[in-house]
């Protein structure tokens, strides 16, 4: 027995000569929030149309909880909460019609669940409005509440920050790290902008043309030599003292000091400088952005 | 509730929420209050013999008509019908019976065909929508088979014609009742056949006038349904049932010669052609025949359906 969340064997998807999926396989434990970051045209979509079942699976196997889709759908699905690209409604009923809607389709979601999610996406007084008179971002919302509502143990969102506006994602991002870390929910992202998913998730796998081409976790490593920016005056004492007692090499630019070194030797560098009567202005970290990997590695984006 | 329930009931939320199926309601009652208009206006039939010396006014309605005919001969077969039945009435020594809310509601019966067209109108969109809508996803991403969910489509259509029907009789009759009054439901009522007059019950009569044309209208909204399920185009299913439902007799009247048109559907809709009184449409056709033809479309219409609906891929439009 596994003790993945969902797991993806061997998965492929063949549409009538072309293969849009080759040969997938990936595992999300139960608490991680996974980003499926790709170019247009990757396969992500169709990989979350196979996880749901609205596709049929070419070969291999999607198992959520441990239950495969393929013999055991509907124990299955019952695990999981989705949306699939677009958020549609139906734009003739209010979002509360839609939102009792899908909770007649499951079993055991109560009224107080129904306003629960919409208060948590913040819909509280848009609920009773038409859903055609919804933003796209209102209605990528009214899709979130509707995932949640039978408070899924996998959750599956496909292009979720679309349509939403800056303080929409911020709270995406916080309810996401919150249903991941208390309630234990496997969360999968799908996205082509890094910078929009990179805060909220633990782990990134990168598609293209169909195949899985990285697997990494976000967040820096303790004994990563990281590039530091200082502001310092003044600077060539600063330079030296840095060259003389730590043993570092510090370029200026800019008007500060850079320079690689190891987290833990941050401390050291501050207290060496202050004693020496140097003034500290600033000293930032510069991540080497996932963004730039994810450039690096996709290249230029033919789609096949 | 148990699931299905709830699944019935989703799908008739969906039908009844759009303000369009209200319309329909709205056309389809201006309809019945324009027919009780033109009857009242015309002439309301009877009338005339409402009166104790009813013997003596057709007799005179008689005299006239003959000297009439002998003036202008075209109009020979019209009046010798109405002498006829004039006759009968006398012969029989039958009052011919006030007409009122129950003979008109008998002849709304004519009205069904819209009942038919309005279903197939939604039968077509019912399925096709949901792909035109984009729900179908978020529809099928529920522990609940598909082959359920399509079911409760269908008995959601099922029900709308059933309440639409209903709604065409109640209307009517109330409709009825207020241009022409109420009198006895155990009237009869005088009809030709091909082999002369007969007295029926007017209850009889009504209940056979709503019942055939139920053969049409479930006919055509199960082929609505198979096409908005196979081709998830709402228009091309209203379409194409929509046409067939009005030419499909005259289809099969063009090529009534020929000896395969009794296997064509529209040649047995029509189960009327084995009452009394009537001939079938080709030769050798029996009800059994028609039967089981009926049922042989049925059973494809509906596994057809049911096939592609159950195996279909979700992916883009
Ligand atoms: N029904 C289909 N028939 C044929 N090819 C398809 C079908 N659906 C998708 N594809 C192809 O599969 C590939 C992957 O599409 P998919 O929608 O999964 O991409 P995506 O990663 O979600 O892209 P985007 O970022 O644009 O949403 C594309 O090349 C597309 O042309
Ligand atoms: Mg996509």
């Amino acid at each position: 027995m596994t003790s993945a969340a969902l797991e993806l064997v061997h998965l492929k998807k063949t549409i009538g000569k072309k293969e849009i999926i080759k040969d997938l396989s990936l595992s999300i434990e139960p608490g991680e929030v996974f980003g499926f970051i790709g170019p247009n045209g990757a396969g992500k979509t169709t990989t979350i149309r196979m996880i749901v079942g609205l596709i049929s699976i070419t070969e291999g196997d999607v198992l959520i909880q441990g239950k495969s889709s393929k013999t055991s759908f509907k124990e299955a699905i019952q695990e999981v909460g989705a949306i699939v690209e677009n958020p549609e409604m139906y734009p003739f009923m209010s979002g509360w019609q839609n939102v009792k809607h899908y909770a007649r389709m499951m079993s055991g979601v109560t009224k107080e669940r129904m306003q629960e999610v919409v208060e948590l996406m913040g819909l509280e007084k848009a609920i009773h409005e038409k859903v055609g008179k919804y933003s796209l971002g209102m209605r990528q919302r009214l899709g979130i509440a509707q995932a949640l509502l039978h408070k899924p143990s996998v959750l599956i969102l496909d292009e979720p920050t679309n349509g939403l506006d800056p303080a929409g994602i911020r709270e995406m991002r916080d309810h996401i790290r919150h249903l991941a870390k208390e309630q234990n929910v496997a969360i999968i992202i799908s996205s082509h902008l890094l910078s929009e998913i990179e805060q909220m998730c633990d782990r990134i796998g990168i598609i293209k043309n169909g195949e899985l081409i990285t697997l990494q976790q976000v967040g820096e490593t303790e004994n990563d030599n990281l590039l530091h920016h200082l502001q310092v005056t003044p600077m060539n004492r600063a330079k030296q003292i840095l060259h003389e007692h730590l043993q570092l090499e510090a370029t200026a630019l800019d008007g500060r000091l850079s320079f690689h070194c190891q987290k833990e030797f941050v401390p050291n560098i501050i207290s060496k400088l202050v004693e020496n009567h140097c003034a500290i202005y600033e000293l930032t970290t510069a991540h080497d952005s996932l963004e730039d990997q994810f450039f690096e590695l996709i290249g230029e984006n033919t789609i096949e | 509730m148990s699931s299905m329930l709830k699944l019935i009931h989703n799908e008739q939320l969906k039908i009844y929420t759009k303000k369009s199926t209200w319309l329909m309601y709205l056309i389809l009652a201006g309809l019945i209050f324009t027919f009780a208009f033109s009857v009242n206006y015309y002439g309301v039939p009877n009338e005339e013999y409402q009166v104790d010396n009813w013997q003596q006014v057709l007799q005179e309605e008689n005299q006239n008509l003959e000297q009439e005919m002998k003036k202008d001969k075209f109009k020979t077969a019209y009046h010798s019908y109405i002498i006829e039945k004039n006759n009968y009435y006398l012969e029989h020594d039958i009052q011919p019976a006030a007409y009122d809310a129950w003979n008109f509601t008998g002849e709304t019966s004519e009205i069904i065909i819209v009942v038919g067209l309005l279903s197939i109108i939604v039968a077509g969109g019912i399925v096709a929508n949901e792909f035109r809508w984009g729900t179908i996803k978020l529809l099928l991403i529920r522990p609940i088979e598909r082959s359920k969910i399509l079911f409760s489509k269908y008995v959601a259509v099922l029900l709308f014609a059933l309440y639409t029907l209903l709604f065409l009789f109640i209307t009517a009759w109330i409709t009825g009742a207020i241009f022409f009054g109420i009198s006895e439901v155990d009237a009869t009522i005088v009809k030709d056949a091909t082999d002369g007059f007969r007295s029926v019950p007017l209850f009889k009569d009504i209940l056979t006038n709503y019942s055939f044309p139920l053969v049409d209208l479930l006919m055509m909204t199960t082929l609505a349904f198979m096409i908005s399920t196979v081709f998830r185009n709402s228009s091309l299913a209203i379409g194409v049932s929509l046409f067939l439902l009005m030419g499909g007799s005259s289809f099969v009247q063009m090529f009534a010669d020929k000896d395969w048109v009794k296997y064509i559907l529209f040649a047995n809709t029509n189960l009327r052609q084995y009452t009394a009184g009537n001939t079938p449409f080709a030769e050798g056709m029996t009800l059994g025949f028609s039967l089981t033809v009926l049922i042989v479309y049925y059973v494809i219409f509906i596994v057809t359906s049911w096939i592609v609906f159950k195996k279909r891929d979700v992916a883009g439009q």
